[in-house]
């Protein structure tokens, strides 16, 4: 029986050790790497927090497919992240656009080739194109949101391609730089909307500085370097081939997990770093990278058409009631800035209207008494036979949105406004959101660097947060569908900039919605990598990225 | 034969009932899958551009036709593609059933060593204190969650300690932590029946009879006892392995692993109709081949039942033994 005992013994011994060594924690990676010269070499490992479904550069919206697809796709202008502005890359330079921004025309470079060879001329960039404006329902491809009115594509020569629209299309010229145009071969574009998906990775052809060499299913995607690479944009300071030979995409769900293999040195760069996990990348050695997104604020959006939130002075009131900055507080950290109008404040077209989201708990009750709403019973405030209870969804892409409703909803307990929160998964919430009734209050965010940004977001027709177009076809405010719909259709930079700031100045008036933060990517990495960049919506850019040894 | 046959016929029956309630269950969630993959306000998809996708999909159908379709579909071999991703779900089940698979047998196997020992430390160790010890395991390690367990034997051996690479580690490597992180929740059923059979089998006079005889406690442990009291636990570890095929998604979630849990809870996530029905087929079929190993084992173990006779005789078990069966006797004496 000693033998027995002996392995007792073994086993209660090593589960007491392991609950004592439990609570020690902390991170152990001490790189202590220089920045000196870029190298050559090395593999990089990137972890995901999912996984990608599908490298269809029209859904590239998803953050795990656009991470893909932007490092295996050039497009055909580059957006300066920093500046926002447009620049040549596969086109010579920026396009002729005639004056009601119905026809671009754009000229090509001629020594661009795909990884398996064909060349990338006219006649391909044309064959994208079509399939991005105007989709194909048989094989199940859905017209590219970004790209709007497109009517025809013409091959003018080998390297000249004009585009034409039905209507004004001024934000065409930055669809082409979003990641959601990457230009893919000719091959490629002949696959029906399943063979995009996972097993099929290594056979998606594109021109960019790396190529897919392979794939589990599921779990991890191996990115190779494209040697023969020399077509980056002209205004990048490297050139050529890109510095890593390769780079290892993994996906850790858990965010314990993805946080302990980058602190650990296991893995160089881990993407979504939750707020709470921060605090150890501050040791030596780690890093964070809070990216902007350049695009419409995390926010509430107030569905104006439904009973309860009908009346401006409740809109305001739940403006008033709602404490931002004690949300930010509370469970995130100093990379979310407070908002400070619809837009960030790096977004094109952004105009400041902060003074329209104050905080302040009396004005709110003082402004629900005055149009007549009195609590009731519980607590809760009624006129007319309507209780002012309403109905948030959660927004299962946004950080914490669960955490940040349920404060919303003690804030405004206070003032006698009852809050609930629609429980279920994204199918769930998804098939909610276009039905009125169904949610007061919509909590989202969207991310595109263009001015066409807020028309996405707004717009009956697009995806309607406030819900202003109801499935009859019919729209509440039809002022503001007028406003968002000239950001559109304006030829010129100026005349989108003030229809934008027009139609965030209406939004504010109207008490519409309530923006909380800039809603940052962050990402976590060791010293060992330089040179991470990422593009305008915060997808990561591994062209200049190099690993110091 | 007949035997054979009845339980092959059980079995189609247990199979197209839980197709049929997966199929039933999964479309009375909100949504479907084609609003799944393209309703998301991300692609900004008009309700008309939907109509028509759902059309190409075949969803403007009624019910009936579209079970009837998938379950035809399924007898033919052709599992059909992923609503979400578009991938061929006979491709993600290639990947996904291996990985299940290896992983719950070494994590049952581990279950088994971990159980045994546990059982028979805290009915034979040397040592009132080491027996109570022991018998208070079982309800300490199912009161653990699993995905607790697996977080701190990553933080522990694999951040802290750097034992066991988490990226890149070989095939070995890989499966230490999961398995350990499966077996530590389920070694403790399995060690508390096992427990309770082993205090039942020892009161028998057959076990007094032996020991008069002078075994040791050796060969009365492995000899005599084991033998009768394995019965319950081996069923135990069929229902188990069962589980362990469909809902290991825990685990598999904390360790990035593929897997059949995994699918599953992604496959009602997103209403994915064809990958949910094609890991209910395969559960559905595990689990009743395991039954069938179980019960065919039972006899092998037992010579109780290894006749219908002598089954039927052994079955009200009491100290009065008829004198024309001679078969208790030999089975305890083994």
């Amino acid at each position: 029986m000693s033998r027995i005992t002996r392995a007792g013994l073994a086993t209660v011994s090593t589960a007491a050790a392991i609950a004592l060594l439990a609570g020690c924690a902390g991170p152990s990676a001490s790189n202590g790497g220089d920045a000196g010269e870029p190298a050559e070499g090395g593999t990089l490992t990137y972890l995901e927090p999912q996984t990608w479904n599908t490298l269809f550069p029209g859904s590239a919206g998803f953050y795990p497919n656009g991470g893909i697809v932007n490092n295996i796709t050039d497009r055909l202008l580059y957006q300066d992240p920093e500046t926002l502005e447009l620049e040549p890359w596969i086109a010579t330079a920026l396009p002729e656009v005639n004056d009601d921004a119905t026809e671009y025309t754009f000229t090509l470079r001629d020594d661009v080739t795909y990884s398996d060879g064909t060349p990338l001329d006219a006649e391909n960039v044309a064959k994208n194109f079509d399939l991005l404006g105007l989709g194909d329902a048989e094989r199940k491809f859905a017209v590219s949101e970004q790209v709007t009115n497109y009517a025809s594509s013409e091959v003018v020569d080998e390297n000249t391609v004009t585009f034409r629209f039905s209507a004004p299309a001024p934000g065409f010229a930055q669809a082409t730089s979003a990641i959601n145009a990457g230009l893919v071969s000719n091959d490629t574009l002949d696959r029906s909307s399943e063979e995009f998906g996972p097993g099929n990775a290594t056979e998606i052809i594109g021109s960019g500085p790396f190529v897919i060499s392979g794939e589990e299913i599921g779990t991890e995607l191996n990115l190779e370097v494209r040697e023969d690479y020399d077509w980056a944009p002209p205004s990048l300071e490297h050139q050529g081939r890109a510095y890593l030979d390769g780079i290892d995409y993994i996906v850790a769900a858990e965010d314990s997990v993805r946080v302990g293999t980058v602190t650990s040195g296991q893995a160089q760069i881990a993407r979504t770093i939750e707020a709470p996990d921060e605090g150890q990348f501050a040791s030596d050695g780690l890093h964070l990278l809070a990216a902007p997104t350049n695009g419409v604020n995390n926010g509430l959006s107030f569905r104006f058409r439904d009973p309860a939130t009908s009346e401006l002075e409740v809109r305001q009131a739940l403006i008033a009631g709602i404490d931002r900055q004690a949300i930010i507080d509370t469970l995130f950290s100093e990379n979310y800035e407070l908002a400070t109008g619809a837009l960030a404040a790096t977004a094109l077209g952004y105009v400041d209207t902060s003074e329209y989201y104050e905080y302040d708990q009396d004005r709110a009750v003082e402004l629900l008494d005055a149009a007549g709403w009195v609590a009731g019973s519980d607590g809760i405030r009624e006129k007319d036979g309507v209780r002012l209870s309403l109905t948030f969804n959660e927004a299962l892409p946004q950080p914490r949105s669960r955490e940040v409703i349920t404060l919303v909803q003690e804030q405004l307990k206070e003032i006698g406004v009852e809050v609930e929160l629609l429980p279920g998964d994204q199918a769930t919430q998804d098939a909610a959101r276009p039905v009125p009734g169904e949610l007061q209050v919509y909590h989202s965010m969207v991310g595109r660097a263009d001015f066409d940004v807020i028309k996405s977001q707004f717009y009956s027709k697009n995806r309607n947060a406030l819900l202003n177009g109801y499935p009859d076809a019919s729209v509440g405010d039809q002022e503001l569908d007028d406003l968002l719909l000239a950001i559109a259709s304006s030829p010129t930079t100026e005349g989108r900039a003030e229809a934008s700031a027009a139609a965030q100045q209406r939004l504010a008036e109207q008490a519409y919605i309530l923006p909380f933060f800039e809603e940052p990517q962050v990402f976590g990495y060791v010293d060992a990598v330089q040179g991470f960049h990422t593009e305008s919506i915060g997808r990561p850019s591994f062209y200049s990225t190099w690993l110091a040894q | 034969m007949l035997y054979v046959l009845r339980r092959a016929g059980q079995a189609v029956l247990v199979l197209l009932l839980a197709f049929t309630v997966a199929y039933l269950l999964l479309a009375a969630l909100p949504g479907d899958g084609v609003l799944a993959r393209y309703g998301s306000a991300e692609l900004g998809l008009t309700p008309e551009q939907l109509a028509e996708i759902s059309a190409a999909y075949g969803n403007d159908r009624p019910l009936v036709v579209r079970f009837l379709d998938a379950g035809v579909g399924f007898l033919t071999g052709d599992f059909g593609y992923s609503i979400q991703s578009g991938a061929a779900v006979a491709d993600l089940v290639a990947v996904a059933l291996p990985s299940t698979l290896l992983l719950a047998g070494l994590g049952l196997g581990v279950a088994i060593f971990l159980a045994v020992s546990i059982a028979f430390t805290a009915t034979y160790g040397k040592g009132r204190w080491l027996r109570r010890a022991f018998r208070n395991l079982p309800p300490f390690f199912v009161s653990l969650p699993v995905f607790w367990i697996g977080i701190i034997l990553i933080q522990v051996f694999s951040f802290q300690l750097g034992l066991v690479p988490l990226i890149n580690a070989d095939p070995v490597e890989a499966l230490i932590l999961p398995v350990l992180t499966l077996a530590i929740p389920i070694a403790a059923p399995l060690a508390q029946v096992l427990m309770r059979s082993i205090d039942e089998v020892r009161e028998q006079p057959f076990v007094t009879v032996v020991r008069a005889r002078g075994a040791s406690t050796s060969w009365l442990l492995w000899r005599n006892v084991a033998r009768n009291a394995l019965l319950p636990t081996l069923t135990m570890a069929g229902l188990l392995f069962g589980e362990l095929v469909g809902g290991a998604v825990v685990t598999e979630a904390v360790f990035g692993r593929p897997g059949l849990g995994q699918l599953t809870a992604q496959a009602v996530a997103n209403r994915d109709t064809p990958v949910l029905l094609a890991v209910v087929v395969i559960t559905t079929v595990t689990f009743v081949i395991i039954n069938l190993l179980v019960d065919l084992l039972y006899p092998v173990l037992d010579a109780r039942l290894r006749r219908p006779s002598t089954a039927r005789a052994a079955a009200p078990r009491a100290t009065g033994s008829k004198p024309t069966s001679s078969a208790p006797k030999k089975g305890a004496l083994r």
